[in-house]
């Protein structure tokens, strides 16, 4: 037996809690010297346990970046797809920078905190695109700074539907009071933590940025004690992978590593049209001219697992290229995700996914590939 | 945890098992196999009649996260699969030496049977 295909998921990182995760029996998945937990006990049962109940991830790996500065909105408004002026303080939004071809250098969170703003762009992004900020405040003479804190924090996911019962465990905070995408300062088990109510599973979910790093391990901790009584787990990459394309949830480095655009990666949603911003020209253009892939989702009918790089076909005609694939946990179907070609999108379209050479009919769905209600169903 | 290794099969380097029964060798994957893979969700099996060298690509086995490629541990003709697997992949975790087995190949050459390693010796590579 030889392994012939693993899923590279984010880019990998060694936590601070890397000692805990250690002691909890996690497996780590290894890149470029880096390494954070791919699993602790089974994907498939922490899948389940997110979807049930409760799961506890560490996301370290993902960038912590300030903007500050009294034009911080507006530097926000100028590099993403979102008017920051619309985003109230203590609101968290998703959006995403764009370089001036209309192509996505990264997709991020903004979290308006007061007079400033935290970024949490992807794993290994945090240079680029503090980089990048720094290098547009000043080309558009905008008065303020982006600094890069990814180390200064551990970020942790608590998602799940048991997920607020677990953290209202350790907080006097009301935490139905803080409504879906706000997010606030807010202090859980003894640490004051900024908390947003925000994931990247589908599931009711908050995600704690917890400074200094120092104190997050007592935190990961005491909330795995709190949850105890629902049966929470600690969750791996593998897992949030698995979790995120249910749902239809893109991936930096996999739906987009350069070279593609938010009308192509599904996530034109995200544009507010009614502001200016870097990209939007190109973006205008595309829209008119409409000749473009788009990201598609897909359930297989056949038996078979979907990966990246699986060609899709339409009547042995190429018509599209797999991004992400994996073998579903709540449907034990295949899903996948991949850009195709605009004729062959449309709903309940049948294509075929070749797999070592085979197709396996897979049919077009939009997301969530497994729906809301899924856990109460089944 | 240690993983399993029984005295009366056969292994390869690859984290394959090979049972003689007769003229028949039933053939598998490890438990040490399974459990570096960890949840088995697919498995495409070979077609019954196929003739195969030692070597050569028998099947494959997917996790969550990987695709592993399984090969022959000796040379002859596919005679059964375990369709069971079809269904039910998860049987290869479970149960890696009895119910999870996966093809039965008619033998060639009982010589490379021998060539094999013992429960000893694979114990060692693990």
């Amino acid at each position: 037996m030889a392994i012939i295909y693993t899923c590279l998921i984010d880019m990998a990182y060694r936590s601070s809690l890397h000692n805990i995760h250690k002691e909890l029996k996690a497996r780590f998945t290894v890149f470029a010297g880096f390494e954070m937990p791919i699993q602790f006990s089974s994907i498939k049962d922490e899948h389940l346990a997110v979807r049930r109940t409760v799961g506890l991830f560490d996301v370290s790996h993902m960038s912590n970046v300030w903007i500050t500065g009294e034009a911080a909105e507006k530097l926000i408004s100028q590099t993403t797809v979102e008017d920051a002026a619309k985003i109230e303080d203590k609101k968290s939004q998703y959006t995403a920078f764009l370089k001036e071809d209309g192509t996505v250098i990264d997709d991020t969170i903004f979290m308006h905190l007061g007079d400033k703003y935290m970024l949490i762009p992807n794993a290994g992004m945090a240079d680029t695109v503090t980089k990048w900020l720094n290098q547009k405040a000043e080309e558009y003479d905008i008065g303020a700074t982006a600094e890069n804190v990814s180390k200064d924090y551990v970020i942790l996911a608590i998602q799940g539907p048991k997920s607020r019962d677990t953290l209202q465990k350790l907080t006097d905070t009301d935490l139905k009071t803080v409504g879906f995408f706000a997010c606030q300062y807010i202090d859980i088990a003894g640490e004051n933590c900024i908390v947003s109510h925000t994931g990247y599973t589908g599931e009711l979910g908050f995600e704690l940025n917890i400074t200094p790093t120092k104190k997050a391990g007592d935190v990961f901790h005491k909330i795995l004690d709190a949850g105890q009584e629902f049966g929470i787990k600690p969750i791996g990459l593998g897992a949030r992978d698995t979790l995120r394309l249910e749902k239809g949830f893109i991936l930096a480095g996999n739906e987009f590593k350069g070279g593609r655009t938010p009308l192509e990666a599904a996530m034109s949603w995200t544009i507010n049209w009614e502001h200016n911003f870097i990209g939007k020209e190109a973006l205008l253009r595309q829209k008119e001219k409409g000749d473009y892939e788009r990201l598609t989702s897909m359930k297989c009918l056949d038996k078979g697992v979907p990966r990246n790089g699986c060609e899709i076909q339409k009547d042995g005609k190429k018509v599209g290229i797999v991004t992400s694939g994996t073998m579903s946990p709540c449907l034990n179907r295949g899903i996948a995700m991949g850009y195709v070609h605009r004729d062959y999108r449309e709903k309940e379209e049948i294509l075929d996914i070749i797999i070592r050479d085979k197709p396996v009919k897979a049919k077009v769905v939009r997301p969530p590939i497994v729906p809301k209600d899924w856990a109460s169903q089944n | 945890m240690t993983d399993e290794v029984r005295d009366d099969l056969k292994y390869t380097e690859s984290h394959e098992w090979l049972k003689e029964e007769g003229e028949i060798a039933k053939v598998g994957i490890t438990d040490h196999a399974q459990s570096e893979l960890t949840d088995i969700v697919f498995v495409e099996l070979p077609e019954v009649g196929k003739e195969i060298k030692k070597g050569e690509e028998l099947c494959v086995v997917e996790s969550v996260k990987s695709v592993s490629e399984l090969y022959a541990p000796v040379s002859g003709k596919i005679v059964n699969v375990n369709k069971k697997l079809e269904d039910a992949p998860e049987t290869i975790n479970e149960s890696p030496y009895d119910e999870g087995w996966l093809v039965e190949i008619e033998v060639q050459d009982k010589s490379e049977i021998d060539n094999l390693l013992d429960a000893e010796s694979y114990k060692k590579l693990i």
